[in-house]
């Protein structure tokens, strides 16, 4: 099953951490914004397969905003 | 000559109401995967410690002799019984009778809640399913004409307000909880809701009809709206784990605000000084940190895990409030999470903030405060909802304060937000990594020095000179030197520290406790 993963907070994008393709675990960084002068990681919240990346470094995100596509591996495919 | 024919009548009237909606009405509940209000407070309470109040009421149908033939319950279920040996009042709609909308005797049984709460100074639970009044009339026989409340009535509206000041309030939101539930459900210090719940003031219907909006009753009110509206504190796994939450929250607390919390025995060392305290901060301003790895280093861990439970994490999420104990004693815990904004107070972490430290008051906790803060949000959207005025409101609810507070100053305290932090009379351990001012460095000296770092060969390189030469004016030390702080310490000491203050504190309170009360405020 797809799930999206929305940043909970506004910043840059600073880092793109993870590509696509990538096996991550929860909690897993996905991406670093750069957020009130703080390097702040948005992590998914369930295991998954990064489908798609929705933003790219130095793009500015809103609180909310996707940023990510995951296949979620705990479910067949 | 003997009563036994009224006796069993009795029995017969309390066996008709405690098949609720009906077997079907109940069966159709349980389909949905939720419990009835009996089975909640079953779960809620000790075993068979539930005495309940007005089994009888209902509305009677009679047959052509004039006897009775049926009683439909009241659909809220009412009464005292024990949470941890302790006595609550507890109550609920009946969702399987008309979906939890009073009848008649069920308005009166759910208005009484709270005077009972009153009367008897003791906590108040409610477990909430059902929606407010209909169009065709609230708590009326349909036959006959409303004709509303006398006037010389006290609003039912009243109670629910007074019971804040006096009682702890409890309550879940277990399935929709529309209307006058839905008031009642937040007319509460805690509030919990399950991941089915929704909470509106109107349903679906009502908004489409409105304003057009085609939305379903989660879109409206579920637990991803309501957790971070502030409506609802916490979310549920399921219903049980709804009541486990209920009865942790009110083990800290007491009865009522004219008594303390009672300490429990503590078996985790007072004298506990955890290493990793030491290296939690990272040295990079930039990196954040986890605040509650800090909290929970501190507070009394048990044999059944932490004592810290959070509370409202969802809203204003760069501000943590929780309860926990601290060598057996209950306290509030405040603290800044540098993962939201740098922990920067946004209008929802104030408003968080001020609730959360008038309920400390209101029950005599003392309270921790863990300070990282960067100062009040800034920004448009920070400018719009009116941060500087809640913001001071929260400061202005910290300074009024009447309960003993400490403050650990981790890393930050800059600006007017930092008071918030800082209670009356408060004592004052700072961590070496603190840092104080009126502003943090990196915004601050881009302003104050900006035509000097433009005119500079290399603006880069002089705006790090400058931000590095300004960095060792923010530094503890010199704070310490002039007695401005109680004590610069190692990290690790922080939980004997304060373990050793609050004992001190709470041996001083020889006032007898009584509710708290404060005036107006920005």
């Amino acid at each position: 099953m797809l799930f999206k993963v929305k940043s909970e907070v506004a910043g840059v994008v600073w880092k793109i951490i993870a590509s696509v393709g990538d096996d991550l675990d929860t909690g897993a960084a996905i991406i670093i914004l750069e957020s009130m002068k703080m390097e702040i990681p948005v992590p998914t919240p369930r295991a998954g397969t990064l489908k798609i990346l929705h933003v790219a470094e130095t793009d500015m995100i809103l609180e909310g905003q996707e940023i990510a596509t995951f296949l979620s591996l705990d479910e067949p495919t | 000559m003997s009563w036994h024919d009224e006796i069993a009548e009795i029995k017969r009237r309390r066996a008709l109401a405690k098949q609720q909606g009906g077997a079907d009405s109940v069966e159709r509940h349980h389909q949905k995967g939720r419990l009835t209000i009996r089975e909640r407070i079953d779960s809620l309470l000790d075993k068979d410690s539930f005495d309940e109040i007005g089994q009888s009421s209902g509305v009677p149908e009679f047959n052509d002799k004039g006897q009775l033939s049926d009683l439909q319950p009241a659909n809220f279920v009412l009464g005292i019984g024990a949470v941890n040996t302790r006595k609550v009042i507890v109550g609920g709609e009946d969702f399987t009778l008309k979906g939890g909308s009073p009848n008649p005797a069920g308005l009166r049984k759910s208005v009484y809640a709270e005077q009972l709460a009153l009367q008897y100074k003791i906590p108040l639970i409610r477990l909430h399913e059902g929606g407010g009044g209909s169009v065709g009339g609230t708590g009326q026989d349909k036959s006959h004409r409303p004709i509303g409340e006398p006037v010389f009535a006290v609003s039912r509206f009243l109670p629910l307000a007074q019971t804040l000041g006096v009682v702890p309030v409890a309550t879940a939101a277990l399935g929709p909880v529309a209307g006058l539930p839905a008031s009642r459900l937040v007319a509460s210090h805690f509030s919990v809701m399950t991941e089915n719940a929704a909470v509106l003031i109107a349903g679906p219907q009502v908004v489409k009809r409105a304003l057009g909006y085609d939305l379903t009753k989660e879109e409206l009110g579920g637990p991803q709206v309501h957790l971070k509206s502030g409506v609802i504190d916490n979310l549920a796994v399921d219903e049980h784990d709804a009541m486990q939450q209920i009865r942790r929250f009110l083990s800290y607390l007491p009865d009522n605000a004219w008594q303390r919390p009672k300490k429990i025995d503590c078996h985790d060392p007072v004298d506990r000084c955890d290493d990793a305290l030491a290296h939690i901060v990272p040295k990079n301003r930039r990196q954040p940190f986890q605040m509650r790895e800090i909290i929970e280093h501190v507070v009394d861990q048990t044999s059944e895990g932490s004592s810290f439970f959070e509370m409202r994490r969802k809203f204003g999420p760069s501000l943590i409030t929780g309860l926990a104990r601290l060598n057996g004693h209950s306290v509030g815990v405040i603290g800044n999470d540098c993962l939201f904004y740098a922990g920067a107070m946004t209008a929802a972490a104030a408003q968080k903030l001020r609730r959360f430290v008038d309920f400390c008051n209101s029950f005599h906790l003392p309270v921790l405060s863990f300070v990282d803060e960067p100062g009040f949000m800034i920004g448009p959207d920070s400018e719009a909802s009116g941060t500087i005025r809640l913001g001071t409101e929260a400061i202005s609810a910290v300074l009024q304060s009447r309960v003993p507070w400490a403050s650990v100053h981790v890393l930050k305290a800059f600006g007017v937000a930092a008071q918030a932090h800082f209670g009356p009379q408060g004592y004052v351990l700072s961590w070496p990594s603190a840092a104080s001012g009126a502003l943090p460095i990196e915004g601050g000296v881009a302003v104050a020095f900006a035509r000097e770092i433009a005119a500079a060969k290399d603006p880069a390189a002089r705006q790090a000179e400058l931000e590095n030469m300004l960095a060792a004016s923010q530094s503890p030390f010199p704070r310490a030197e002039g007695f401005s702080v109680h004590d610069i310490i190692d990290p690790r000491e922080t939980r004997p520290k304060l373990a050793a203050w609050l004992d001190l504190s709470l041996a001083a309170q020889t006032d007898p406790p009584v509710p708290f009360t404060f005036t107006m405020r920005p």
